[in-house]
């Protein structure tokens, strides 16, 4: 739970410890993310959840070295032994895509109009693997896409992204995600921008390939019961802070943290009763109110 | 929980768009509405619930008139006001008001929260009950607003409070029905769960009907007196709430119900006993 000694957990494919953001603004510095630190083991899955503000997506641009600029990083990330912060830019682009990958909430924006998609992951693989053809890295390309079961991927490949539905965008940028065989993916509300129908393939699709892989996985959203199906870990981040981390049973079953216990009681349930929602006393963080 | 005559009833709406292709192909049209009919009474939530590109904003719209059926008709209190024009269309306007998705792109930046609440009524010409001051207080008094930010710009609230501002401006011209097109989906959790919470108790306290589109049925549930689920133009099916859920009959709700994602009701379960031990300990202990 809160203020687990992280250290004691060694062979972690991501430690992060006391890891601080902060933003260098004319009115001074803004503290976004602070002191947090959890792990992930490997093949493991750590849902990260938290409302808006609460510093969870940051947390996770932090991790691949992809924070907007004007932000800094302090404290330590390390994946497979190596710490991140300490790491050149040049070091970062190999390892982002290629060892971390990462999926957004809207893949229509990740991708490029002008380009097929099976154009895209072809080229996303030959960026990380030198030498290899085009001939070669568009076969890796139509293997990925059957992967994430996109029917007919040989021809589809051959497809622009406006050619498909938001799920099968979202597949495919998926596909590009695992076609670099990566060991941790990081997925930053995946699934917000879909249809319920389509989110529920899209998470089967995510553990799937988790079971087949081995990949880490940590699931960035703000939908507790997303996280209850998915992950098996959980941190519960406010107002840039550490809540309360845990197993998901440990968490959802017997919350430490009154923020938590608060949270829970707000989310509109499909099986539970019906009543008012409590929403009473949920202690509002200074400046929390603010957008 | 209902009187006869319905509040609103919609019949057999139909909205076709027709686009215009490459010169000299022929158009084609796309049915968005495709044969809806319902019934909102008074003191009652009517729901809404389809995935994207279901109809469901747009059968809001129609009802709303913001937009022309291409067919079928809508009344309001027994009123046929498919074709309403000029002043009997206004007083339309202040029968029916809609509550949007995002509270921001809905509330005029440059105008103060007084300027926005009281706009309905100017806009309609009628005489501001109290003053303009007095009755923008009492309103953001009903939504749970501080009455002295009454003068600030929408940007310096939050998402949830931005929101109780498009709610007092709805309820500023005493509305008969209101139309939330998906009002509390871009909100946080516990913001949304306050929203729910203050739209339920105005219902009670002013007995107007909703009719409430979104797409989180764990949302509806919780609102919702009856629902229509809507898939592709039509409504597949519609009931009372619990039935809807407990005993769906359409293999498309099945499906979409099937699909939400849930918290396992075991850990709920033990949550709440272990809450109750700890509330059981604190008043021990006190």
């Amino acid at each position: 739970m809160t203020g687990e000694n992280v250290n004691d957990t060694t062979g972690d494919l991501l430690r992060v410890e006391d890891l601080s953001v902060e933003f260098r603004t004319a009115a001074g510095a803004t503290r976004v993310v602070d002191s947090v630190g959890f792990a992930v083991p490997r093949g493991g899955a750590l849902g990260i959840v938290g409302e808006s503000g609460s510093g969870k997506s940051m947390t996770s641009l932090a991790i691949m070295g992809l924070l907007p600029k004007g932000g800094t990083a302090t404290g330590s990330i390390v994946f497979d032994g190596k710490d991140l912060l300490a790491q050149r830019e040049s070091a970062m682009r190999r390892i982002r895509g290629d060892r971390i990958a990462m999926i957004f909430q809207d893949p229509l924006s990740s991708l490029n109009p002008y380009y097929t998609v099976g154009v895209q992951i072809a080229e996303a693989y030959r960026s990380h693997r030198s030498g290899v053809s085009a001939r070669a890295a568009k076969k890796v390309a139509i293997e990925a896409m059957e992967r994430v079961h996109i029917h007919d991927a040989a021809r589809r490949a051959d497809h622009y992204p406006h050619q498909f539905s938001g799920g099968m965008r979202q597949r495919i940028m998926i596909a590009m995600a695992l076609s670099m065989e990566p060991d941790l993916i990081i997925a930053d509300e995946p699934t917000t921008a879909l249809d319920v129908t389509v989110q529920a393939q899209i998470l089967a699709l995510l553990a799937e390939i988790r079971r087949d892989t081995g990949a880490g996985l940590i699931l960035i959203t703000h939908d507790l019961a997303v996280v209850s199906e998915v992950a098996d870990r959980i941190v519960v981040m406010r107002g840039g802070r550490l809540v309360e981390q845990g197993s998901v049973e440990d968490v959802f079953s017997d919350p430490q943290h009154e923020y938590t216990r608060r949270l829970l009681d707000a989310v509109p349930r499909i099986d539970d009763e019906i009543g008012e929602l409590r929403t009473t006393a949920i202690p509002v963080l200074p400046g929390m109110e603010k957008r | 929980m209902t009187d006869a005559a319905p509040l609103c009833r919609a019949t057999a709406l139909v909205k076709e768009f027709t686009s215009h292709g490459p010169m000299l192909s022929r158009p084609t049209t796309f049915r968005a509405v495709d044969d809806v009919s319902f019934e909102v009474f008074r003191g009652e939530t009517l729901a809404l619930v389809g995935e994207s590109g279901s109809g469901k904003s747009t059968t809001a719209r129609l009802v709303a008139r913001l937009m022309e059926p291409t067919s079928g008709t809508v009344e309001f209190e027994g009123q046929d006001v498919t074709s309403l024009k000029g002043r009997a269309l206004h007083s339309f306007r202040s029968d029916v008001q809609v509550i949007f998705q995002d509270p921001y792109s809905s509330l005029n930046p440059r105008h103060t929260v007084e300027g926005l609440v009281t706009a309905p009524l100017r806009y309609q010409k009628r005489r501001i009950p109290g003053g303009a001051r007095a009755f923008t207080r009492s309103l953001m008094e009903r939504v749970g607003l501080n009455p002295d930010h009454s003068g600030r710009y929408p940007a310096q609230f939050s998402g949830g409070q931005a929101q109780r501002i498009g709610i007092a401006r709805a309820l500023a011209v005493s509305p008969k029905l209101v139309i939330c097109d998906e009002a509390v989906s871009a909100l946080d959790v516990s913001v949304q769960a306050q929203v729910i919470n203050l739209l339920r108790s105005l219902q009670r306290d002013e007995g107007f009907g909703y009719l409430f589109i979104a797409h989180d049925l764990a949302v509806v549930r919780q609102i919702a007196t009856r629902v229509a689920v809507m898939s592709r133009g039509r409504i597949v099916e519609q009931g009372e709430r619990d039935r809807i859920f407990a005993d769906p009959h359409h293999e498309y709700t099945r499906t979409l119900l099937a699909a939400v994602p849930r918290i396992d009701p075991e850990w709920d379960a033990r949550r709440r006993e272990a809450e109750r031990r700890r509330a059981a300990m604190a008043s021990e202990a006190s």
